[in-house]
């Protein structure tokens, strides 16, 4: 087993990491030590499958957009959840992150007058999201990558797969890492850490997330004792495409792409008369299962799937060419459909995890339900939880949100680590655990049990899709708790076939699923106890806001292997609640 | 918006580059003739050979059958008809996947076989995993965002490179339902479809990947956004859809032969960068590529632009680089072009 010392270990390399890597680099003039920690290579993250844009509040004098406006768009997004001082430093923070793609080579469209485009988002009051065509997450991701490559103090460990944090009284002190090419072990000492690894959408089967969206920094955060937050609200995107699950981005909306149900109505004026196709993605991807249910949805003949229509042959064609040119690519190449000429078929999908990490407003990790906030770790990006986003994120606020909160940690973590008297790594402690951690994983590797852990994923997988979906019950969300017990136990019995340590992707599958299942029995359990609909997480059974009693923020913490529910207050500045009609 | 930045080269600039530093070469000989300077007239007429032989050769690149900027459109044809015929076939076809596994210990590629149920949507990583889930969890395979913009998956599918996740199995299946599968042989091999990609990240960085500006703090603490036209980002943006997936080197026949050689993915990236009107590194970024084992080492098969699945043109992006470098080592940098 390798040691290797560093300042800065930012576990996780999308937007919000890379960012933080190179803020942290930038702001202590190269002068700290930065270790990238990625399970892929560091520019396959999954934020280069973001489409349709960045929002930030650019040319308000010509436009009529405020900062107080978007700030506004996004708490209502939000169901009144999102703690309204983040909201504000999104807001704030936002038009300087797309100047600074800009000035990175990001090249966004442009207007015949130089300026950068906006478009029209859901929730969006005013068109405020910038762009480049649909593939905007893929060229803010390039630019961050290319840039990170000229700073001589920042290290890349490419698909290094990290196992566990190494914690001891309330401190970070590094994680434990395996080098999947080689299966070498690694511990790596950090004087700080950021955490920024992404969401956990693959709890779902059907999902527009990619294979490596598995939650491991929320899942290792949480089993390291820290505090999750608001896991219950998962975000589905009302269009993923039928039959794969592939994104089709909101911009297809923007650009003026209308729903159609089975009798070719734009169902949409039922729900939201005022928004339209624009509404956010929570009342969109309910309308949508409301139309299947009521028997004015399709049936897609393949695979049995029922959908409704997401039609853009309306739109110029030179427009679909030019602003949506992947949306295009990806439905010929999947299903030998022109949506210049065909409707596509679209349904919801697990798309987003708007819980996280528990942190406060500058990206600090909590280290119980109210605080302290850690000294020496951060978590920025959808892996975390400030909250800004709330019961329901708008749109485009993501890619906001991951630039925002990764300059504000690497920022944050490199002012920590330039002070004198901070307090370093416990060398001996981390190695002991090190040395636990790897007869743990060399444990794994011998797995003979019965049972296929692929099998366990895929009913889990299946067992979230039923119960935990757009749509939930008491009932159906009672059978998932204890359809997920009973996967937890079985998952204990299970058996890892190839014993190999180059590119062992079957242990990595496996250390996976064991994140995952934690991470969806949080999901379950929150949302067992949620009484009331709220943003994403909409109750048959009580289809209405309380906010008397649930306008709050649920902590799950893992006391002794069972989860530990309580609740944090949301904080209100500006915004009093009020009913949320579109 | 009026102008268009699709990812097309124009016709003009074409035959406008190449006839500038024919025209200039010319007078450049002369110059040379008239003042009794033989090494620097010989430097002129070798340039209008140059010029002659590689304006011909790209032009004919860029309207022949090789264009694979409009191959994407061609594609999209092929696609529509393969398709149809499948279309209200609800059945799944059982497909035998054969898969050349590199076998790290022997250091050898090994055959085998597997059986698998396919409908008419499903692709060839989503088979490849439906094995690894349930026949043989041994198997390795990179992948992540299932959508053809991270690329991981880069393999190739009988003998052919492409990102298995965009890949449809039986638009590609061969006689007897069979299909190939092996990793990309023309990268270092890790273990089954999996291969080495290191060598590959330094030859990106070779090229100084990345925007350069005079004034660094103002570009980490972005004030006012860079005056750029959409004409400006016309000139780079067909190089920036590269996603780093290492099919063009597979491709390459010069980086097979010669290691060394930087290859179409690093080089086509110099390009990009120098092509931006953003940037300020300016000639340095010629020098970078002025070598035997960098721009000089491209030979011109075009195999990089055929492979490339996102239409990035890199043999263009090469060529168009070659004829900055040369401009540059006689006339210094134009000033329109910075």
């Amino acid at each position: 087993m390798e040691t290797l010392k560093y300042d800065l270990i930012i576990l996780g390399s999308g937007l919000a990491g890379l960012s933080a890597a190179i803020h942290a680099s930038t702001i202590s003039k190269g002068k700290i030590k930065i270790a990238i920690v990625t399970k892929l290579h560091a520019m396959r993250s999954h934020s280069v499958s973001a489409e349709g844009g960045l929002s930030g509040v650019l040319y308000g004098k010509d436009n009529k957009d405020s900062l107080t406006l978007h700030a506004y768009d996004t708490i209502k997004g939000s169901d009144y959840l999102a703690d309204q001082d983040a909201v504000e430093v999104l807001v704030n923070g936002a038009p300087q992150e797309i100047k600074f793609y800009e000035h990175l080579g990001v090249p966004w469209n442009r207007t015949e007058d130089n300026k950068i485009s906006q478009r029209p988002f859901g929730g969006m009051t005013i068109p405020r999201t910038a762009f480049a065509a649909d593939k905007t997450g893929f060229f803010l991701m390039r630019a961050l990558y290319d840039t990170v490559l000229k700073s001589e103090n920042i290290d890349i460990f490419h698909e290094h797969y990290a196992t566990s944090l190494i914690m001891d009284k309330n401190r970070f002190n590094g994680m434990f890492t395996m080098d999947i090419a080689s299966g070498e072990k690694k511990l790596l000492l950090g004087n700080a850490g950021i955490i920024a690894t992404g969401g956990a959408a693959r709890t779902y089967k059907l999902t527009t997330t990619a294979y490596s969206s598995t939650g491991d920094g929320i899942a290792l955060a949480y089993r390291a004792g820290l505090p999750l937050k608001n896991m219950e609200f998962v975000q589905f995107h009302p269009t993923s495409l039928v039959p794969t699950g592939v994104l089709i981005t909101e911009a297809a909306r923007g650009e003026g792409g209308y729903l159609l149900n089975s009798k070719g109505e734009r169902f949409m004026s039922a729900y939201a008369p005022s928004k339209m196709e624009l509404a956010p993605r929570d009342i969109i991807s309910r309308a949508i299962i409301t139309e299947i249910e009521a028997g004015r949805g399709l049936v897609h003949e393949e695979s049995g799937m029922s959908h409704v229509l997401l039609d853009l042959t309306h739109l110029d064609h030179k427009k679909i060419s030019e602003k949506l040119p992947m949306i295009k690519e990806i439905c010929i190449k999947t299903l030998g459909l022109d949506p210049d000429n065909d409707p596509i078929p679209v349904r919801p999908a697990a798309h987003f995890t708007m819980g996280g990490i528990h942190s406060n407003i500058n990206g600090q990790v909590m280290s119980g339900p109210s605080g302290p906030a850690m000294a020496n770790l951060w978590t920025a990006g959808e892996c975390g939880c400030v909250s800004v986003h709330g019961a329901n994120r708008l749109g485009s606020n993501s890619l906001s949100q991951c630039s925002v909160w990764g300059r504000i940690t690497g920022i944050g973590a490199a002012t920590y680590l330039m002070k004198k008297d901070i307090s370093k790594y416990d060398e001996s402690f981390s190695m002991k655990f090190a040395q636990g951690e790897e007869e743990r994983i060399n444990g794994i590797l011998e797995f003979d049990g019965k049972n296929n852990p692929y099998d366990i994923r895929e009913s889990m997988q299946e067992t979230m899709d039923l119960n935990m979906g757009v749509y939930r019950d008491r009932i159906g969300m009672a059978k998932a708790k204890k359809e997920l017990q009973v996967l937890q136990e079985k998952f204990k019995d299970i058996y890892v076939e190839d014993k190999n340590d180059v590119y062992n992707t079957n242990l990595r599958d496996v250390l996976e699923i064991g994140n995952l299942l934690d991470l969806s029995q949080v999901i379950a359990e929150g949302a067992i106890a949620r009484n009331e609909s709220r943003g994403s997480h909409a109750l048959r059974e009580n289809p209405k806001r309380d906010d008397k009693n649930w306008m709050k923020h649920t902590i799950a913490m893992n006391i002794n292997g069972k989860i530990q529910l309580s609740y944090a207050n949301v904080k209100v500045t500006k915004w009093q609640p009020e009913e949320r009609k579109y | 918006m009026k102008k268009s930045i699709l990812p097309i080269l124009t016709y003009s600039s074409i035959i406008a580059v190449p006839l500038f530093l024919f025209i200039y070469a010319i007078s450049y000989i002369f110059a040379a003739a008239y003042m009794y300077v033989p090494i620097q007239a010989l430097l002129g007429i070798s340039l209008a050979i140059f010029c002659i032989s590689n304006g011909i050769e790209l032009f004919v690149y860029k309207t022949g059958t090789k264009n694979v900027l409009r191959l994407s459109r061609h594609e999209v044809d092929q696609t529509k008809s393969t398709i149809s015929h499948l279309v209200g076939s609800k059945s799944t076809k059982t497909i035998t996947f054969n898969v050349k596994r590199f076998n790290n210990k022997e250091k050898q590629l090994e055959l085998h076989k597997y059986k698998v149920q396919v409908d008419k949507f499903t692709s060839v990583l989503t088979a490849l995993l439906k094995v690894k889930s349930h026949s043989d969890s041994t198997l390795s395979i990179r992948c992540s965002c299932n959508m053809g913009i991270c690329g991981s998956c880069g393999m190739e599918v009988n003998g052919k490179p492409v990102l298995a996740c965009e890949t449809n199995v039986l638009k590609n299946v061969k006689e007897g339902d069979e299909i190939e599968i092996s990793p990309m042989t023309g990268h270092p091999m890790v273990k089954d479809l999996v291969t080495d990609f290191d060598d590959f990240f330094s030859k990106h960085i070779s090229v100084a990947p990345y925007l350069e500006r005079k004034n660094k703090e103002e570009q980490y603490n972005a004030k006012e956004i860079y005056n750029q036209s959409n004409d400006d980002i016309s000139k780079f943006l067909p190089y920036s859809y590269c996603i780093m997936c290492g099919l063009c080197l597979d491709a390459c026949p010069v980086v097979n032969t010669n290691p060394q050689f930087a290859g179409p993915q690093a080089l086509s990236q110099g390009y990009r960068y120098y092509a931006d009107s953003r940037d300020q590194m300016g000639e340095a970024r010629l020098e970078l590529v002025n070598a035997p084992e960098m721009v000089w080492g491209c030979e011109f098969a075009g195999a990089c632009s055929d492979a490339c699945p996102k239409g990035v043109d890199p043999a263009g992006a090469i060529q168009l680089l070659k004829f900055e470098v040369m401009k540059n080592s006689l006339v210094g940098n134009a000033p329109d072009n910075k």
